[in-house]
């Protein structure tokens, strides 16, 4: 029937996007002012929107309580693809030992007739067919050594058979990241590796930070990690049993030359605070004693300057004070 | 026992600067003629069990002889810390003031008792007081045979106090000599 992109007055509609695209449009003359080519749009867009409604509506409904229902066909725009296609995975060891042997793959049944019980048991899990504790009697045979357990040989076979699972599995991711094929969820887990596409470097934690994440994770403990055994090597904790320093209670005979210290620090800043004297006496005073004597030498100056006519005559029966003063001054 | 660290030492020299002003200096200065050694020690400031105690030094040398779980008190209790770090002076500091107080305070004898039961100062019970105390300065009682009876905050400085009404609060008390017998346990 093909409604999925319908030829709807010229327009591709795509219900699945629930987008309508107009092919065929062209500006007749192209708009001076933006406020107009917006106006343009929009009413253009108006019709586009129009087309959807029509379709949307045409396509066959079932009734709700709030309204007719519909369900929208898949898109039929090809949008492109977000991430890279992912990359071949390499064939695993087995894969690899399979092929070369000629080893097909057979399926399994979930559920296998077990012949002592004669009843059907699954394969893997609780209550398994051939369960490894489930044996009671192991028969010895000849080659046995005597002394030797064979319910623990079993269990260390096992646990080898399970390493040597691990170590294969290991490599096969290995070789599958040096292509760059590993499993997205195996990728996410390892931070090591950068994510593809980004190219972000794998950084280098210095000695220092690891110090110091491994003292915040050793103390990260509900006792503060006092009482966790040290592994060999491991320093003890930094911080001394002291956490305030105080200054010695009695040194020499009483106190102390630091507690003198401390204590007239601390009265003389409370008393040069609260003072109201804000001046410094001593400047103040040295300051009023240079101003004066340059005084005094500006008025010798001045009287020498004058002509002699001008000066007071000076009667020799007098007693003359400023001369002597004006000598002192002059010696000075 | 120990000594006061900084923040305590400010604590404690700004509460007794409140009530001494300048004086604070022979108040941390002055020799004891204590202990047999000839040359004078100063006195010092020592915490214990967060009370403030004045000593002098050939006495704090002695009491380090002491455990800490025995010893009680040594030397002049001034004062205590509180819960949150703050410190009040207690009513043992009482000499130690009335000797280098700034501002005065003297009581007529009929408003002593009432003082001493631990009422604050109206201004009907002044008698005299010394000039230039501004409001909320430090301020020592004497009843009028100069007998020092306890301290307190001033309420007005002294201008507003004398145009004040007779049933006006003139001293805050904080601490009496009748303490002794009303809060024995606490001291």
């Amino acid at each position: 029937m093909g409604d999925d992109d319908q030829q709807h007055g010229g327009y591709q509609i795509d219900l699945g996007n629930l987008t309508a695209f107009d092919p065929h449009h062209q500006f007749s003359s192209v708009p001076d002012s933006r406020e107009d080519l917006v106006k343009e749009c929009i009413a253009h867009g108006t019709k586009l929107i129009q087309a959807v409604a029509d379709a949307l509506f045409n396509l066959p409904s079932t009734e709700d309580a709030s309204g007719p229902i519909v369900s929208l066909p898949p898109p039929s725009t090809k949008l492109p693809r977000e991430k890279p296609l992912p990359k071949p995975k390499p064939p695993t060891k087995w894969e690899v030992f399979a092929k070369k042997k000629g080893i097909q793959n057979r399926k399994k049944d979930k559920l296998v007739y077990d012949e002592q019980t004669s009843s059907w048991k699954r394969r893997h899990g609780y209550d398994r067919v051939n369960d490894d504790n489930d044996i009671p009697i192991i028969e010895a045979k000849m080659t046995d050594e005597p002394g030797v357990d064979p319910f623990a040989k079993r269990r260390s076979e096992k646990k080898q058979r399970v390493d040597k699972q691990e170590k294969n599995c290991l490599h096969n991711l290995k070789e599958a990241s040096k292509v760059g094929a590993l499993p997205s969820h195996v990728q996410l887990a390892a931070t090591a590796l950068p994510i593809t596409g980004t190219q972000a470097a794998p950084r280098k934690v210095s000695k220092d930070e690891l110090q110091n994440v491994a003292g915040m994770a050793a103390t990260s403990t509900a006792s503060g990690g006092k009482f966790d055994k040290k592994l060999a090597g491991e320093k003890p904790p930094k911080h001394d049993k002291k956490y305030r320093k105080f200054l010695p209670v009695v040194e020499g005979s009483g106190m102390g030359s630091l507690e003198k210290q401390q204590s007239d620090k601390i009265l003389n800043k409370l008393m040069s605070k609260n003072s109201h004297e804000i001046f410094n006496v001593g400047k103040a005073v040295d300051m009023y004693n240079a101003k004066s004597d340059k005084k005094r030498r500006n008025q010798q100056g001045k009287s020498s300057s004058t002509s002699s006519k001008l000066k007071v005559k000076n009667s020799p029966y007098k007693n003359k004070p400023t001369k002597k003063s004006s000598t002192k001054g002059k010696s000075k | 026992m120990r000594p006061l660290d900084e923040s305590e030492t400010t604590q404690v020299f700004e509460k007794l600067f409140k009530f001494t002003g300048n004086n604070l200096k022979n108040i941390v200065e002055s020799p004891s003629h204590e202990g047999p050694d000839q040359t004078p020690g100063r006195y010092c400031f020592r915490l214990h069990k967060n009370r403030v105690y004045y000593v002098s030094e050939s006495l704090v040398k002695r009491a380090t002889n002491i455990k800490r779980e025995n010893l009680v008190a040594l030397g002049t209790n001034i004062g205590k810390f509180t819960k949150s770090g703050k410190f009040h002076l207690t009513i043992q500091a009482l000499n130690l003031l009335a000797a280098n107080a700034k501002h005065k305070v003297w009581l007529k004898p009929t408003s002593e008792m009432s003082f001493l039961y631990g009422n604050d100062v109206i201004k009907g019970g002044l008698g005299r007081i010394t000039d230039n105390i501004n409001a909320y300065d430090g301020v020592v009682v004497f009843s009028m045979s100069d007998v020092a009876l306890g301290f307190g905050i001033a309420a007005k400085s002294t201008q507003d106090c004398r145009k004040m009404d007779p049933n006006g609060l003139v001293v805050i008390r904080q601490a009496d000599t009748g303490e002794y017998l009303r809060n024995q346990e606490d001291l």
